[in-house]
């Protein structure tokens, strides 16, 4: 028989698909639906773009084109970290490193009660941004894309990870003011963002009055628009957002029927946890949704909550505050995790909540090493984001930048060669940590497995 | 209940319907049968878009008529205020013009403090942060010192000590009762009367200041206000005061008064010019001039409730649907009054673009804005105030050429007419449509956020800076260091039109005074350049023999052509039409535009460029194009072929 | 593994393999087995519609009043609880916040769902008590006043010839054309609903201020302002 090119390569073809036949199978949806059902993840962003010389990558001396924060440009009074250092001219004074026991890193004073727990800790530095606008800042830091044309051309990473095990959750993911976004093919409906701007709101929208109709009744009318939208579904090309409409009308009557509006008001939320700080002055009012995250969690309603907390864009005197700033923040982190520390898991017996629950937080930049005409900093392209995870290396800061100017230097070498590390790597590894392939969602990002718990 | 059939069931419908029926009598017959679906769904969708809301049973009656005639009705929609809502959003979603919270309008604004009086009640007490005083004791601090007060009082901060009871005699001495705008209609007069609530007739309904400005502690209505006698002169003129004041205090002398910071020390300019004139309502005057107040009735002030800014004035946090329709009444700080004017007139200005159905290029070109009262009082008298500090020193006291030309504001516009908007012509020689308009110049605050913009929203341009490494560089030219240029070659330009309008605020600074490139401001021996040419001349870019002005490096040619050049250049550019058809017909067809939408942007293009850059024109093409009414996918026809 | 490098080796010796000749066309005419339709139209998936459409709408069919007008006559000071505030629902419904440079909402999700449901139940249930329940001694406004139910309503409960001229006016009202155009099960599931919600009501709410029958039509209503038709273009 004479053997043609044809033959030969279908015969090869089958060959070959059954050596690929023989190599462990890459994890379905499913897998990492169930192999995670029991994770929460928390999503900060700290709106405006934090000054990383003061606690992340800190800066005390006057070197290169880097000015650190001093008395002059800062109010150190509410600062508990703050602890004077001479500087090198000049009547003002500089910082000392926090130098928290049990590690060998330093931070700056506005780490806060952060200190007390760095063993719990990852730091990622020299974070490459490319970028010094807001919106790609943030949409960058999330998505692990620059928007197109101001567009966002991909989902946010609360929005990757619901789609991948949040599907079945009352909330899968609820965002205040988090810059979440739902954008791709193949993803589920059920997982569009809740966004909203306050938690309260949840509460107040999904109280019902009694005096006309009874819940009963209004299921029913809820059940047969659900039989509607599958219905125009059919009869449609693309059914797929007529789709999603039954799905959220499903997912309401649970969320009605779980009674969620006693418990979602923020009188409610303060009272339930007393321990986080609602009246300082930055992060009184993030505090309450804080608050939310625990409650929501300790009830196994949501997989994510997204909150933000603003007022870093200091580029005039309001400087003076970014530390104070900062200190509230991590110290709502910090406060976050202790109570993580002491809710029993909804599901996991004999485990605490803190053991499956996940924190990263980011912002859209840095700020400038130097200080400008107005005693603050502008932006920069440099960024650093912090996890709070038992599947990430704890007591780690990874990344640097130069001691000169502050830009992210090369850290190792990936795919493309020696670079430092950006956003979307640390997005590809946080889905890593879970066991998700990144490349169901982002077109960039290499996952970096220093960053991950062995 | 029994089932029933398709065919049974569409019989009873259309016997019911043939009937005689008490159903709303104005309806129309049954629709004859040549409307489809497609039909109702297009009329629908065209409500959507040009009404702004769904069609009503009595437009769907009009509609089925057999003499209904839908291009006559696009027509009738193109110019409503539905259609004007629906392109004002379209560029609001892309500008984004509101206020963020974090801005002052520092010189104007007026704080309260209580003191304890002579008889142990309160006295509530005006002043403005930083006014300069012919007294040491309170020069540049509150008008009552703390040996007076007992406690040390400053803006936004919390007292230190404790209260005790003021003499009258200094009280008077300190202090006046004035009748100030915010209370009377008639504040200009000798003796105003026309008080809000009682005797000033009929007020603005929207304007509504907070309670804490109309009543005492006690409730009673308050008639006059007590603020310190400085802040009360109502002079159009002051003079440099120089107190003589010329080597700091030593470190352990006693500070006069009980003050806490020793009493400011007399600038050298104020050495040079004692004396002099200088204009009341400039930044100078509250640096140098102790003789200058808030003018008559405290015009060129604000007022706050509180020591810490405090509110002022109430109106909506929410409005989206305009500001006739709006979603709440809030009190609002102080330091957010004109903020919410500068958004309400860039809204205002972009209404009456579409509206009135202008060349859309004015947009960038256009010299004409719209005002009402607290934006004729901003422009009038409280932009003034931004100018002038480290530009005086080099020769201008006041702005010289702002880009809202205060003589171009309606003289008959009061500050409280917050609802009656009148239209201004040409607000100046340097007027760049939104380009030179406070919001925009606020929410954009540097010359690169400005420049940017421009490239985004105009040009539908962005600058994605992909995998760029960043390496040490001492390059301070961003357009050629590594790493930058891929961006930055194209932003520096751009940004230099915005290089005479300072970054968060709207100063001006003529060419006369600042040239693009200074032979005064230069590098000195030791390579520095002297503090007042540093805040507006970039040391990057100064060498021994001159400097460049502060943004302006990528191109002085653009500096020198202003926002205005910048409005020229970029409605010249072909991508200016294209950008806005496609954002505008994206918006219509619900959807980004494709490759594949390429042929119906290049005739969309065709029609607005033909007809002048006038949007109607582009809307008309639009929604009565095929891919309009395709927009969607739900058809009356079942499904054809196989799945996708 | 192993297999795998055998497999990619074996791969390229077949590209080096003896060319094969491809013909340009069959070598005999195909035969005809069917002809299908094909339809050309451009498919788009259906896009939500924009907060203010959906907030101006609501207000119009409030009686065209304006929004806090609304929210006065929805709260109406009655104990009904039927209505918050416009600032409760602002960011759930999707409208943009420019100042803090939110974008606008342009998907449904289950909370936008759950306040159209809260919207919609005070929409329906005010505007029921406008056309349908008058006072004592008074009658229900004419029929050019109503502002959703524009049918007179029997003492008794519709038959499906009852119901679906009437339904007829409420489709028209909400979702812009008739009943007749929509797809066919439809008035017998409105039908069916309302019918159930009529013999349910009494044991189901017994202390509702609404009858059954004005309980029926008022759950048609619901159906109707929540529908994915309404919210959707």
């Amino acid at each position: 028989m004479k053997t043609t090119r044809r033959t030969f390569l279908q015969v090869l073809s089958a060959a070959t698909a059954a050596a690929w036949a023989g190599l462990p199978p890459r994890a379905s949806m499913a897998d990492v639906a169930t192999a995670n059902e029991s994770e929460f993840f928390v999503f900060l962003i700290a709106l405006g773009g934090w000054d990383v010389t003061l606690w992340a990558d800190p800066r005390n001396e006057v070197r290169g084109i880097i000015h650190p924060a001093s008395t002059e440009n800062t109010d150190t009074s509410q600062l508990k970290r703050w602890v004077d250092a001479p500087m090198a001219e000049g009547p003002f004074k500089t910082f000392q490193l926090v130098r928290p026991r049990g590690t060998s890193y330093a931070f700056g004073p506005g780490i806060g009660n952060l200190a007390d727990m760095v063993d719990r800790i990852t730091v990622i530095n020299g974070l490459e941004m490319n970028t010094v606008a807001h919106p790609d800042g943030q949409v960058f830091s999330t998505t692990g894309r620059h928007p197109l044309g101001g567009r966002v051309a991909a989902s946010s990473i609360d929005t990757m990870i619901s789609n991948e095990m949040g599907r079945d959750q009352l909330l899968p993911t609820v965002s205040v003011r988090f810059p979440s976004s739902y954008v791709g093919e193949n993803l589920d409906r059920r997982v569009v963002p809740l966004s909203i701007d306050d938690v309260g709101s949840i509460s107040r929208t999904l109280s019902r009055a009694q005096l006309y109709d009874a819940t009963p009744e209004r299921d029913r009318v809820t059940a047969m628009l659900s039989e509607e939208a599958r219905d125009l579904a059919r009869r449609s090309t693309y059914p797929d957002v007529v789709e999603g409409m039954s799905l959220q009308y499903e997912a309401l009557r649970r969320m009605l029927k779980s009674n969620l509006q006693d418990t979602f008001s923020a009188g409610g939320l303060r009272k339930a946890h007393p321990e986080l700080d609602y009246k300082s002055r930055f992060t009184g009012g993030p505090a309450v949704n804080a608050a939310f995250a625990l409650e929501a969690m300790k009830r196994n309603l949501v997989r994510c909550v997204s909150f933000a907390i603003g007022g870093f864009d200091t580029h005039g005197n309001n400087y003076r505050g970014q530390a104070q700033l900062q200190q509230e923040t991590f110290g709502l982190v910090s406060d976050l995790v202790k109570s993580l520390d002491a809710t029993p898991h909804p599901t996991v017996r004999g485990a605490r909540l803190s053991d499956h629950t996940h924190v990263l937080v980011v912002s859209d930049f840095c700020r400038t090493p130097q200080i400008n005409l107005g005693m603050g900093r502008d932006h920069y392209p440099n960024n650093s984001a912090l996890v709070v995870s038992p599947r990430f290396r704890q007591n780690l800061v990874f990344g640097r930048t130069d001691p000169d100017q502050l830009l992210p230097v090369p850290v190792r070498r990936f795919s493309d060669g020696e670079r430092a590390i950006a956003p979307p790597d640390l997005l590809a590894t946080f889905l890593a940590a879970f066991g998700i392939d990144p490349r169901r969602y982002m077109r960039d990002g290499e996952v970096v497995r220093e960053l991950l718990r062995a | 209940m029994p089932s029933l059939s398709r065919a049974a069931l569409a019989a009873l419908l259309l016997a019911a319907a043939a009937a005689p029926f008490a159903v709303d009598a104005e309806s129309a017959p049954p629709p004859p049968a040549s409307r489809t679906l497609d039909d109702y769904r297009h009329f629908r969708i065209s409500a959507i878009d040009l009404l702004g809301r769904m069609p009503t049973r009595e437009e769907i009656a009009a509609f089925e008529r057999s003499d209904f005639d839908m291009d006559r009705w696009i027509d009738a929609q193109l110019g409503g205020p539905g259609y004007v809502e629906r392109l004002t959003r379209i560029y609001m979603d892309a500008l984004r013009l509101e206020p963020n919270v974090d801005f002052r309008t520092a010189p104007a604004e007026l704080y309260r403090h209580d003191v304890l009086g002579p008889d142990g009640k309160p006295v509530t007490i005006y002043y403005r942060e930083n006014q300069r005083r012919e007294r040491p004791e309170t020069d540049g601090e509150f008008c009552l010192s703390p040996d007076e007060t007992g406690v040390v009082i400053r803006a936004r901060q919390q007292d230190q000590g404790t209260p005790r009871k003021v003499t009258q005699k200094a009280l008077d001495q300190a202090t006046v009762l004035v009748k100030p705008w915010w209370l009377y209609r008639d504040f200009r007069t000798r003796n105003p009367v026309q008080r809000y609530g009682e005797g000033w007739k009929d007020p603005d309904p929207q304007y509504k200041p907070v309670e804490s400005l109309l009543d005492d502690a006690e409730g009673k209505p308050v008639t006059e206000v007590r603020i310190c006698r400085e802040e009360a002169g109502t002079r159009d003129t002051g003079h440099v005061y120089a107190s003589g004041r010329v080597k700091p205090l030593p470190k352990d002398a006693k500070l006069p008064g009980g003050r806490l910071r020793p009493p400011p020390l007399d600038r050298p300019y104020a050495t040079q010019h004692q004396g002099q004139e200088l204009a009341c309502d400039t930044k100078m005057a509250l640096d140098y001039a102790p003789d200058c107040g808030c003018g008559v009735g405290l015009e060129r002030c604000v007022p706050g409730d509180s020591n810490q800014g405090g509110n002022a004035f109430y109106y909506p946090n929410h409005m989206p649907l305009g500001p006739g329709m709006p979603l709440d009444d809030a009190r609002q700080q102080v330091q957010r009054w004109f903020p919410y004017w500068w958004s309400r007139e860039a809204v205002h200005f972009l209404d009456d673009l579409f509206a009135s159905d202008r060349d859309f290029r004015e947009i960038l070109t256009g010299k004409r804005t719209f005002v009402n009262g607290p934006l004729a009082q901003f422009y009038r008298t409280i932009q003034r105030s931004n100018c002038c500090g480290p530009e005086a020193s080099f020769g201008m006291l006041e702005e010289k050429e702002p880009l809202f030309d205060p003589h171009a504001v309606p003289a008959d516009l009061e500050p409280h007419d917050v609802s009656t908007w009148k239209v201004v012509e040409n607000r100046g020689p340097h007027a760049a449509g939104i380009l030179t308009m406070p919001m925009f110049l606020e929410k954009y605050a540097s010359a690169r956020a400005r420049g940017a913009a421009l490239y985004n929203d105009f040009l539908c341009k962005s600058f994605v800076a992909e995998s760029q490494q960043l390496a040490p560089s001492s390059e301070p030219n961003l357009m050629v260091r590594p790493g930058c240029k891929t961006c930055h070659a194209t932003l520096e330009p751009l940004a230099a039109y915005f290089a005479r309008v300072e970054p968060a605020s709207f100063v001006f600074l003529p060419q006369g005074d600042f040239p693009a490139h200074s032979t005064t401001c230069k590098l000195d021996r030791n390579g520095h350049l002297s503090g007042a040419c540093t805040a507006l001349y970039d040391p990057a870019f100064a060498d021994a023999s001159g400097a460049t002005l502060r943004s302006a490096y990528g191109s002085p040619a653009h500096a020198d052509e202003t926002p205005a050049g910048a409005a020229q250049d970029i409605t010249r550019m072909p991508e200016f039409a294209s950008c806005a058809v496609q954002r505008v017909t994206s918006s219509f067809l619900g959807r980004a535009t494709t490759p594949d939408d390429a042929r119906l942007l290049e005739a969309l293009t065709d029609t607005f460029v033909r007809s002048g850059f006038h949007m109607k024109a582009l809307v008309r093409a639009i929604v009565r194009s095929d891919e309009y009414r395709r927009s969607n996918n739900l058809s009356s026809s079942p499904r054809l072929g196989t799945s996708p | 593994m192993k297999a795998l490098s055998v497999a990619a080796l074996c791969l390229l010796l077949a590209c080096a393999g003896p060319a094969e000749h491809v013909y340009p066309g069959p070598r005999t005419p195909l035969p005809e087995h069917g002809a299908t339709a094909e339809d050309t139209a451009h498919k788009e998936d259906l896009r939500m519609v924009p907060p203010e459409v959906y907030m101006r709408t609501y207000l119009h069919l409030f009686g065209g009043l304006a929004p806090l007008d609304v929210q006065k006559r929805a709260r109406a000071g009655d104990g009904a609880a039927l209505f918050d505030t416009w600032d409760d629902y602002v960011s759930a419904l999707g409208f943009p916040d420019y100042r803090l440079d939110v974008p606008r909402q342009t998907q449904t999700n289950a909370l936008m769902t759950a306040t159209f449901e809260r919207l919609g139940v005070a929409l329906c249930d005010r505007a029921l008590e406008h056309d349908l329940k008058a006072p004592k001694g008074a009658q229900p406004p004419p029929l050019g006043e109503r502002l959703v139910f524009a049918f007179d309503l029997p003492r008794t409960t519709v038959d499906v010839a009852g119901f679906a001229p009437r339904f007829d006016v409420l489709h028209r009202t909400f979702l812009g054309y008739p009943a007749s155009l929509a797809p066919p099960e439809r008035t017998a599931r409105y039908f069916q609903l309302y019918r159930d919600i009529v013999a349910g009501h009494a044991q189901a709410d017994p202390k509702s201020r609404f009858s059954p029958e004005e309980a029926g039509w008022a759950a048609v209503c619901y159906g109707l302002v929540r529908h994915p038709e309404f919210h959707l273009y």
